[in-house]
């Protein structure tokens, strides 16, 4: 079952790392204003929120070539 | 300027076992370094909540046995999450939970390990992930040792689904085993200990973002745990 990310989830820490949420998230991206300053390596510290952050960027429809994954070689 | 910041580890707890975990390892001249909260996530295998449980901080190790049993009578294996902040004043890197395991019915050792970092404790300051794919792995011994094992791999993830590969090396054969998590599921894949007459010698993890992951072994004649490890990380 696929949950949303809602408004009741906007508190939750979405990166440990950049200490960011997903409210602040979801109004950056309703702003036009992702990535935040400060918050540019989401994602890509630890990694552990990747999955969630490129989720919430095609819900919220913020998604910028910055937070995307870069391409792996192997 | 804020100096709070965050950390989730994970472990699994397996019924039968005494499971002890030290809060805070670190320790410094005047005594033990303390988290500002503590608060444990409990899942079914299948990712279903079990609860959430607040932790008094100031506690120097917790009995998860002790936790977790009331609230999963029959459930085969737990995920727990430690969703802990902490003062960066005080934690200049990260504070470090560990574990202490031991099965209660059986005369192997106890089993100690650090339990699994899997969201944060990377500071910004650190240049450390290039690529986003992460790479983990982990060398078995080449000598028989009557064991059997397997990988655990839980998600922590609240909304994405996880595709991860699962590759191990029996001599130069490598064999990939796909598997897909919802969000905080949880799973135990068998690697085999043989293949084509080799010995099973390493496996990889290979996932988008970082999951809870353990290298576990098991005596084959009890069944006890004798192996509950973290793998190795590298970025390739």
């Amino acid at each position: 079952m696929t949950v949303e990310p809602g408004p009741e989830h906007d508190r939750l820490l979405l990166c440990y790392c950049t200490d960011l949420t997903i409210g602040q998230l979801r109004e950056a991206c309703r702003e036009g204003r992702w990535p935040l300053p400060g918050k540019e390596r989401t994602g890509k510290l630890c990694t552990g929120c990747l999955g969630d952050l490129l989720f919430c960027l095609e819900r919220f429809s913020g998604g910028t070539a910055d937070s995307r994954p870069a391409p792996t070689q192997r | 300027m804020s100096s709070s910041a965050a950390l989730c580890s994970a472990t699994f707890v397996d019924p039968g076992y005494d499971h002890i975990v030290e809060l805070v390892h670190q320790r410094d001249r005047v005594g033990q370094r303390r988290l500002e909260s503590l608060e444990l996530d409990l899942y079914e295998p299948c990712g279903i909540s079990l609860g959430r449980i607040t932790v008094d901080p100031r506690q120097e190790t917790l009995d998860l046995a002790a936790l977790v049993a009331p609230r999963a009578a029959g459930v085969a294996r737990v995920m727990v999450a430690f969703d802990a902040r902490y003062d960066t004043r005080i934690f200049p890197y990260r504070p470090h939970h560990y574990g202490y395991l031991r099965r209660r019915d059986s005369p192997e050792a106890p089993l100690y390990y650090a339990v699994n970092a899997t969201l944060g404790g990377v500071p910004d300051r650190l240049e450390t992930a290039m690529r986003q794919n992460n790479f983990e792995t982990y060398l078995f011994l080449s000598r028989p040792g009557g064991e059997r094992y397997a990988l655990r791999l839980g998600s922590l993830a609240r909304f994405s689904t996880v595709q991860a590969q699962v590759i191990t090396y029996h001599g130069d054969a490598r064999a990939v085993v796909p598997v897909t998590l919802m969000p905080h599921q949880h799973a135990e894949v068998e690697l085999p200990l043989e293949r084509g007459g080799e010995r099973l010698r390493r496996v990889e993890l290979k996932t988008l973002f970082r999951l809870a992951s353990y290298v576990v072994g098991r005596r084959v004649d009890s069944d006890a745990l004798v192996l509950f490890d973290h793998l190795f990380t590298y970025f390739k």
